[in-house]
């Protein structure tokens, strides 16, 4: 990554402005074009480096008050097919395989957001019964502890 | 929030216009003027519902590796527990949650000695002498796209 990227970067980290021209002011701060910091972002989304661009949300101040991670135990030939189907649905914002420790046999993982308990409920026995899955295991979220974007760029290197 | 409010959050959600004047043309699709998208996007971060706006990076492909982690306190250690773990810049999220363990939090860390660094201190400072952990194998989905 040269030198100009990470600046611009390491600005935007913190989140856009709310002024008509945000990318103007990186610009200005970065010593370059309103043009070439677009260009930055367009170049490093396409390539993945940033995964997307937008808002994130808090879920219980969008009325979506029951939230839990729901933990399922999927068998390895299954964990695409479950994977590609549950990542359509709107109630689930997270959904991984991952490793575990050996006295844990849930490997699928999903953050799902319901209006109401019962709501909750619904979604996990649809979800249940539509890929006859093995057990699963439900960890409602009692309190947010702590919630922050990672910062990767250090403004000292500069 | 009124019907505008969400149909600007849907559409910050989603992706947002790499134009040089971004809340122009998401006025222009929602018969907004610039002025009033911006204020109402202030009001819904002012209000909380809007944490953060802005890039998203994939901390794999800058050199990071994110862990989730969890391990299980007593109810009056909660609120210590929490605040050894979350001293650290490289946890992220940490959540309480029911059952067992009870708190659930992220470490993205540049390298594993630094992750075995952060556990082995959160250990320390909590007397909890077992974290579970569970790097991710594969990735399916992580956004959350709510109205």
């Amino acid at each position: 990554m040269d030198a100009k990227t990470r600046q611009v970067l390491c600005e935007l980290q913190d989140g856009f402005k709310l002024e008509t021209r945000p990318f103007k002011r990186i610009a200005n701060q970065v010593g370059c074009s309103e043009e070439e910091v677009l260009k930055i972002l367009v170049r490093n989304r396409d390539d993945g480096l940033i995964r997307r661009i937008g808002a994130a949300v808090r879920p219980a101040l969008l009325g979506h008050t029951s939230n839990a991670l729901v933990v399922w135990e999927v068998s390895a030939g299954r964990v695409d097919e479950v994977g590609a189907a549950l990542s359509e649905m709107r109630e689930i914002s997270h959904c991984y395989e991952r490793e575990c420790p050996p006295n844990w046999p849930y490997n699928f993982f999903t953050m799902i957001h319901a209006r109401s308990d019962d709501e909750l409920e619904q979604i996990i026995a649809d979800i249940f019964q539509r890929f006859s899955l093995g057990q699963y295991k439900v960890l409602r979220t009692v309190k947010e502890l702590k919630k922050t974007s990672m910062r990767y760029f250090e403004a000292a290197e500069k | 929030m009124d019907e505008k409010d969400h149909e600007i959050l849907q559409m910050l959600q989603g992706s947002f216009p790499l134009d040089s004047e971004p809340y122009r043309v998401i006025g222009d699709k929602l018969w907004l003027d610039e002025v009033s998208v911006i204020s109402r996007i202030a009001r819904m971060i002012e209000s909380g519902a809007i944490r953060y706006l802005g890039p998203f990076f994939d901390s794999r492909k800058l050199g990071y590796n994110g862990c989730l982690a969890a391990m299980n306190v007593v109810p009056e250690q909660i609120e210590s527990a929490a605040a050894a773990i979350n001293q650290f810049s490289e946890v992220t999220h940490n959540y309480l949650r029911e059952g067992k363990p009870n708190l659930w939090f992220t470490v993205i860390a540049p390298s594993n000695e630094r992750r075995e660094e952060i556990f082995a201190a959160i250990k320390k400072a909590t007397g909890v002498d077992e974290i579970m952990i569970f790097p991710s194998k594969k990735l399916y989905k992580v956004k959350v796209d709510l109205d």
